[in-house]
């Protein structure tokens, strides 16, 4: 059974924001864990041909962000686009066809999950429907849910276990020996980069073992934290594939099922 | 072997500054109000413990930035541990003292504390950088030294050994301008000391900061604890090798480490 929820409390926000076109140098290279140069497209702007469900790696990308890479030049109004755009969320690219697609997960921009994106350019406009922060399970008082879209989450392998748990399936339990980047950083905003990532598409859901990312990620021994995975390969050691933070607390109050489906995009 | 070039760089020191909103939120989810992060900071000394003070990140000295975001990324990835700093402006011109370490795009210099006394956020300090460039020597890499500091450091000894899931911020970033936060509690690390030793296991640092098997990386403690979920003590790398490459001594009770007199800055 889904777990009850609070959602009818919660309202939506309309959010602006554009398509980041990607950054780059002067200098051109970057230097992966072995010590050779790179220069590799990834990160900002349009990129296609890799959507939910699809491999995360075995790409020649660098930080890999999957669809439109969308951010706001204004930097407090690209803090409230980070923290508060939700997997799942709405997504309507202003212009032409106007398609819409929906939030896959955060990174230093909110990345966009669309079928029609031939016609996206870095620049164009989108109107995001923010909803989900603030979002608790009300039979699980000890976990905690951040960046999920209320409509996604009877469309997630999760339920409520007789015993009381939250039961979560997962394509993979992550030691914490993997964690990399985006330690330290707020659980609303970025994602979890994962060093020797296990093999994982686009859009599953991994558990992270002896992690706490109820305010801002760390280590922190019996605790776990679940998201989907939202970027793909990385080459800058360090980095790796990661989750976007859906749900933490403590590991008791949670029941790990392994199963190789479990996809945000099962729900799409 | 090229020979090191010395360079001379200008930091002036950091102004600490907060938003709006003072409180930021610590691992357990409480509001704090931060204090002594950066700036002239008095009543923390090379030799305290790194829990001995309810401060964020506080580091002995002061901190140095440069106005100009390139010109603080080149200060921050030149200035070495043991370079000498001479203040140029202020009520403490002419005083000299030395580079104990970075943190996150800043220079961390202790000072005499009489001098110390003297010193003002914005008072200018010239760095005369030497060390980065150095040649792995035995398949050792040295980073963020000056070479006279480390012949004269005793890298066998190491407060304690520290296993790489506890490293939190400062992974996959660049170690030759971040330091490594270890995610302890003052139950484990009551006893680690600024200027202490540690050895990193299964941590590689050559190429941004990361895990890899059978690495080790030797890191100076340069700055004290912190509340926030993924911070804690930071850790400056500056030996980097395969494990074979070194012998380590852990020694909880009796490691020096690097004291004001090795340092070359008495009452520091």
């Amino acid at each position: 059974m889904t777990p009850r929820t609070n959602a009818h409390r919660l309202v939506t926000q309309v959010l602006a924001g554009e398509v980041c076109a990607p950054r780059g140098d002067r200098f051109g290279y970057r230097v992966d864990g072995g010590g050779r140069a790179f220069l590799l497209p990834g990160m900002g702007g349009v990129t296609l041909g890799v959507r939910v469900g699809d491999p995360a790696t075995g790409h020649a990308a660098d930080h890999l962000e999957p669809g439109l890479s969308v951010w706001h030049p204004d930097p407090a109004a690209d803090h409230a686009l980070q923290f508060l755009a939700c997997v799942g969320n709405e997504v309507t690219v202003l212009g032409g066809r106007r398609p819409t697609g929906r939030v896959l997960g955060q990174h230093a921009y909110v990345l966009v999950d669309l079928a029609d994106a031939d016609d996206v350019a870095p620049g164009d406009r989108v109107a995001l429907r923010a909803r989900g922060q603030g979002l608790r399970l009300l039979d699980h008082p000890d976990v905690v849910v951040k960046n999920l879209d209320p409509d996604l989450l009877p469309h997630l392998p999760v339920d409520t276990a007789p015993d009381g748990r939250l039961r979560v399936s997962v394509t993979a339990r992550v030691a914490p020996s993997a964690v990399g980047a985006g330690t330290g950083m707020a659980s609303e905003f970025a994602n979890t980069d994962l060093m020797g990532a296990p093999d994982v598409r686009i859009g599953d859901l991994v558990a992270l073992l002896d992690q706490d990312h109820r305010f801002g990620r760390g280590h922190r021994a019996g605790h776990v934290a679940i998201g989907a995975i939202s970027t793909g390969d990385c080459r800058l050691f360090g980095h790796g594939p990661g989750p976007t933070t859906l749900f933490t607390g403590p590991a008791e109050a949670f029941e790990l099922v392994d199963d190789p489906t479990a996809n945000i995009g099962v729900g799409w | 072997m090229s020979a090191l070039v010395r360079t001379t760089l200008l930091g002036e020191v950091e102004t600490p500054r907060l938003g709006p909103e003072p409180y930021l939120v610590d691992r357990d989810g409480a509001p704090y109000v931060p204090t002594a992060t950066g700036g002239v900071v008095l009543g923390l000394r090379l030799g305290d413990g790194v829990f001995d003070v309810d401060g964020d990140h506080a580091a002995p000295g002061v901190t140095l930035v440069h106005p100009d975001p390139a010109a603080c990324h080149a200060l921050t990835a030149f200035a070495c541990l043991g370079n000498e700093a001479v203040v140029r402006t202020g009520d403490a011109r002419g005083a000299t003292g030395r580079v104990l370490g970075k943190r996150e795009g800043r220079v961390i210099a202790v000072f005499p504390q009489e001098v110390l006394a003297r010193m003002l956020p914005a008072d200018q300090v010239v760095i005369r950088a030497h060390g980065q460039g150095a040649a792995a020597r035995g398949g050792v890499t040295a980073l963020n030294i000056d070479p006279g500091v480390l012949a004269a450091l005793d890298v066998g000894s190491v407060r304690a050994r520290v296993p790489s899931h506890l490293v939190g911020n400062g992974f996959g970033r660049p170690a030759h301008q971040w330091d490594l936060d270890v995610q302890v509690d003052r139950a484990d690390a009551a006893h680690w000391r600024l200027g202490d030793l540690l050895c990193l296991d299964d941590v590689d640092v050559r190429h941004n900061a990361g895990h890899r098997e059978g690495w080790l990386t030797m890191a100076v403690l340069v700055h004290a604890s912190s509340p926030l979920p993924g911070h804690g003590p930071g850790a400056m790398p500056v030996l980097c090798g395969p494990a074979s490459a070194f012998t380590v001594r852990v020694d909880p009770t009796g490691h020096a480490g690097l004291t004001p007199e090795l340092l070359g800055c008495p009452d520091a």
